[in-house]
């Protein structure tokens, strides 16, 4: 239901964001009893993720792969030709599946009778929230409160006001395939467009400030994913930061400076800007909550996701990294528990990351950079999935398995996976950093032959020195 | 004088992220002064003493350490009531509790009530609860109380939850009783205040009661059901909840229950903590539960109050039987089986050698028969004679045929021995029970006379009364309960015919001793009590 402008609602809970995590908030609350209002600045739930990130992008990731493996396939005996792209009947089946999501959402909503308001919603008093609609303004009161109001792309100053200067929202809108486009962040959501984008037949260069591609996770997994995107890509530029894009009538020129910036300024098509996402804390009038925001626009909470105003609770981006919707959902249900007088805790070790790329990068728990930078004591077991018979009958070679594991408990403590399906395969990963598993356990649960996710049991095995399709020499006695 | 940062632990270069202190602010001591946050919790720095704050030595953003001066500090000879403070928002401390619904109301001021002011203390809001019962009174008229004693115990299907009182001062009337509803804003009970009221600690997971004359109840604010548990828990170390081996369901328990995972001892392979080991830890912290007892105390009850009464000292024998059937009773898992046996031919052998027993001065009691008859069935089944070692690993079979008999005398139950029943013929049984039991009346017995049983038997049949369920002689596993012999119908070739009946219950120890066991026993005691005659056999 949306309630008419002008009006005053009361509420036991209010969350403002229907993205993964607020819609989560709301649906666990309703189903514990209490009243809740929904708020949303756009016209359909599920937020970024839904409409303007994650699936979206998926499906055309999807897209990407299958152009991708048909035309690997030409070398193999069985050729489709090139492809033919109709750009609109793409878009609109990327629109499709964006739609029947949110319409599912919407469904739920009503299903769970709650009530949603939509128009951009600030804080107007501790108790109170002000809605701005098309028609007006009403207001909600209410006892409890669950910010979700999330991040948006960062804006690099300095850059032209031109529709040919992208965000990830107009990248994912696939307006029209440009010949050349510059993604400039080398950070998970760079890499996906940049990977969407050249499997449409776009000539992609990425251009990275830092000395990586997505710098948080291990090295040693990025390197699979830069071999090939190197193989493929016009450039890959790293250590390198743009100082300046002028327009002009045939495109964008950009200007470099940095380690590997080419001498001359270079012309684009377009550019998309993906240096990152800037949490929401600014934009909803949290002063007059009474709720503090830092200067990066978070907003700091405890483990029961409550804000310094004790009846007001923050989930997802707009409390900090990662900025993952799997981490607003979990941090949603806790928020919404709490509130409604449960004893719950955001008690997670561990959040997976995935980056979406090809091959796929997916890590979680400790990794090994980290174990080393703060000195724990880990062993380490890897499978390369060129000894996969599953990877290799997939086409593909390249990716391997990395297990480690607490040197003294014998625990598992992180991982981190590059291939194919990478991102599907973490999650029993992340299961069994849960469950204390340790490499014994993981090894000697039965994995399905041939799949991927022997992989990590390969991986295992080679720690407990059990495996049997790999050789690897002993390893030296006391060490 | 200087109060400085206490022992961290493991951190140092703790961020202060709230001073709630000002120069010239009055504290008492555990005021709160300081909030510090790590990434793993945040907690607060409480007042070492009581005094005014004359300089401030820290404020939001710098980094302390332990030992860090935070302010100095005017210090009070005694304490003067502080302002009340908001508490601030606990965040991980908070743990057990967590905040009640809608708690935005400032916690209640204190109402600085002046000397022997009368104060009312209410039941607090209850929240969606209504006429609760009262199951504890904890106060008396007259007794003097402290601010946040609690007085009274409400218990609704969910929770149990103790009001405590909001003022000091001494009780002068209450206006409720044990089995009473009680709703949110009813007088408990009225006090006459102290002159100098305790200060008010806002309250953080207790209920807090309100004082009538200056205060409605603030809307929203619900007090937090309180569990024994939540009472008794510290607040959670997180970085030991962290670490501690536990799948995330058992660590969901654990926070529903407040447990600090980190003390929990796993009982799991390699040392993973079970839900059972989180109900477990529960457990123990309820157990010593300051009233030093293992078990829930049966609740004491002022019987003077309800008329006259008189009080006598337990025997000694009273003194010393009382633990031990208590011990056996919560240690053996009791089973009891009920029979009847015919014994109509075994009263006819009776009555037919009462002249002979009288002859050699005994008394030829039914229990003979029984004492005999359970010698034979005790030689057929060796675990009715037998023993858990103390380890619990093995049984340990005695091979001799002492009988204990319970024997009711002015001073109590005593268990004389009969010793080694099974060279007895029943003219010697009948002599052993009753020389023992002369012993036993007359206070004479010998401490031998009193050791060494294998089995038992309890005969309330000179008494009267059908069946029982005797409590097992514990080590021992299994006690024979005899009730009194009545003539009965029974059914027999089509007709019905008067037989003479003895109810037999057999109670056991279930460890050692199944049911099918034990009903064996009790048809085969049946079939020998049955051929009575059988049982003279021998005798000389």
């Amino acid at each position: 239901m949306s309630d008419a402008p002008g009006e005053e609602l009361r509420t036991n809970l209010l969350v403002l964001g229907a993205g993964p995590g607020g819609y989560s908030a709301a649906f666990r609350a309703a189903d514990l009893g209490l009243d809740v209002v929904l708020v949303e600045r756009s016209p359909q739930l599920g937020g970024v993720c839904l409409n303007i990130g994650c699936i979206p992008s998926k499906a055309l990731l999807h897209a990407a792969r299958v152009i991708e493996e048909a035309s690997e396939m030409a070398e193999r005996g069985i050729s489709f030709g090139k492809p033919d792209i109709d750009i609109t009947r793409l878009r609109d089946w990327k629109n499709q599946v964006v739609g029947r999501l949110t319409n599912g959402l919407s469904t739920m909503a009503k299903q769970r009778k709650l009530r949603v308001v939509h128009g951009v919603g600030r804080f107007v008093s501790p108790h109170e929230l002000a809605v701005e609609h098309d028609g007006g303004r009403s207001t909600v009161a209410f006892e409890q409160c669950v910010i979700a109001a999330g991040s948006e792309p960062v804006v690099l100053p300095g850059l032209p006001d031109d529709s040919r200067v992208l965000d990830s929202t107009d990248a994912l809108e696939l307006e029209a395939l440009p010949e050349s486009l510059l993604v400039i962040g080398g950070g998970i959501i760079g890499l996906e467009m940049a990977t969407v984008y050249d499997a449409l037949g776009v000539e992609v260069s990425v251009v990275e400030l830092t000395k990586t591609l997505i710098p948080a996770c291990d090295r040693d997994l990025i390197r699979p994913l830069q071999k090939r995107l190197e193989a493929r890509y016009e450039a890959i530029m790293l250590g390198t930061r743009v100082t300046g894009v002028t327009t002009g009538d045939d495109g964008l020129i950009v200007r470099f400076e940095g380690e590997q910036a080419p001498a001359a300024p270079r012309r684009y098509d377009r550019v998309l800007v993906a240096v990152g996402r800037r949490a929401n804390g600014d934009l909803i009038g949290a002063d007059a909550a009474g709720v503090e925001v830092s200067e990066r626009g978070l907003i700091r909470v405890d483990r029961q996701m409550r804000t310094n105003v004790p009846h007001i609770f923050a989930i997802g981006d707009i409390v900090g990294e990662p900025m993952l919707a799997h981490k607003a959902s979990h941090e949603g249900k806790v928020a919404a528990e709490v509130a409604a007088g449960e004893k719950s805790y955001f008690d997670a070790r561990v959040i997976p990351s995935v980056a979406y790329t090809d091959p796929e990068v997916a890590w979680v728990g400790v990794t090994e950079q980290q174990a080393k930078s703060e000195n724990v004591a880990f062993v380490k077991g890897t499978f390369p999935w060129s000894a996969s018979g599953r990877s290799l009958s997939l086409g593909r070679s390249d990716g391997f398995t990395k297990l480690l594991f607490d040197k003294d408990s014998r625990r598992l403590i992180g991982a981190g996976i590059v291939g194919i399906n990478a991102g599907d395969l973490i999650a029993e990963v992340a299961l069994a950093i849960e469950m204390g598993s340790d490499a014994a356990d993981i090894g000697l649960t039965v994995h399905p032959h041939p799949t991927l996710s022997e992989t990590v049991a390969f991986a295992a095995e080679a720690v407990e020195g059990t495996i049997t399709d790999l050789y690897l020499p002993k390893p030296r006695s006391g060490g | 004088m200087e109060v400085v940062v206490p022992d961290l632990g493991d951190f140092s270069d703790v961020e202060v992220v709230e001073v709630l202190v000002g120069v010239g602010d009055t504290v008492a001591k555990e005021d709160s002064l300081i909030v510090l946050e790590t990434d793993k919790a945040s907690l607060e720095v409480p007042a070492t003493h009581a005094g005014q704050v004359t300089e401030l030595k820290v404020s939001v953003g710098d980094q302390v350490s332990s030992g860090d001066v935070i302010l100095l500090l005017d210090a009070a000879e005694t304490a003067e009531p502080a302002e009340p403070r908001e508490a601030p928002a606990a965040e991980v401390s908070a743990a057990p509790a967590g905040d009640a619904i809608g708690d935005t109301a400032p916690p209640p001021e204190s109402a600085a009530p002046r000397a022997t002011e009368r104060v009312d203390v209410l039941v607090p809001d209850l929240g969606d609860f209504s006429d609760v019962e009262v199951v504890e009174v904890l106060v008396k008229v007259g007794d003097a109380i402290q601010a946040e004693a609690p007085l009274i115990v409400l218990e609704t299907d969910k929770a149990s939850m103790e009001v405590p009182s909001t003022h000091a001062g001494t009780i002068s009337a209450i206006d409720v009783a044990v089995g009473d509803r009680v709703s949110g804003g009813d007088r408990v009970l009225e006090l006459e205040a102290a002159a100098a009221p305790e200060r008010l600690k806002a309250p953080e997971s207790a209920p807090g009661s309100r004082v009538s004359a200056e205060q409605k109840p603030a809307a929203g604010r619900s007090p937090q059901p309180r569990s024994q548990i939540a009472r008794q828990t510290a607040p959670v170390d997180e970085h030991g909840f962290r670490q501690a081996h536990a799948s995330p369901s058992v660590r969901k328990l654990a926070r529903e229950l407040g447990v600090d995972l980190g003390a929990v001892t796993g009982s799991g392979v390699k040392g993973r903590v079970t839900a059972d080991d989180v109900k477990a830890f529960v457990k123990q912290i309820m157990l010593s539960d300051g009233r030093g007892m293992a078990l829930p105390a049966v609740p004491e009850v002022d019987f003077a109050s309800f008329g006259p009464i008189e009080t006598r000292p337990l025997t000694r024998i009273q003194k010393i039987s009382g633990p031990r059937l208590q011990a056996s009773w919560l240690n053996l898992p009791h089973v009891t089986q009920h029979d009847v046996a015919d014994i109509t031919e075994l009263e006819e052998a009776r009555q037919e050698l009462k002249e002979r027993a009288a002859e050699r001065n005994l008394r030829l009691t039914p229990l003979a028969f029984v004492v005999r008859v359970c010698v034979r069935a005790l030689e057929e089944f060796p675990l009715f004679r037998s023993s858990l070692s103390p380890d619990g690993e093995s049984l340990i079979v005695k091979n001799y045929f002492h009988i204990g008999f319970a024997a009711d005398t002015p001073n109590g139950l005593v268990v004389p021995v009969i010793k080694d029943a099974d060279q007895l013929d029943i003219f010697g049984i009948a002599q052993a029970l009753g020389a023992l039991s002369e012993k036993a009346r007359s206070g004479r017995l010998s401490p031998k006379d009193i050791q060494g049983a294998v089995f038992t038997i309890s005969s309330l049949g000179g008494i009267g009364g059908t069946f029982f369920t005797p409590i097992v002689n514990a080590p021992e596993v299994a006690i024979l309960g005899v009730s009194r012999s009545q003539m009965q119908p029974v059914y027999e070739g089509g007709v019905f015919v008067p037989r003479l009946m003895l109810p037999l219950s057999l109670s056991y120890d279930h460890r050692v001793i199944d049911g099918a066991l034990a009903v064996r026993f009790t048809t085969r005691l049946g079939q020998l009590l049955g051929r009575g005659r059988e049982l003279t056999e021998g005798a000389r």
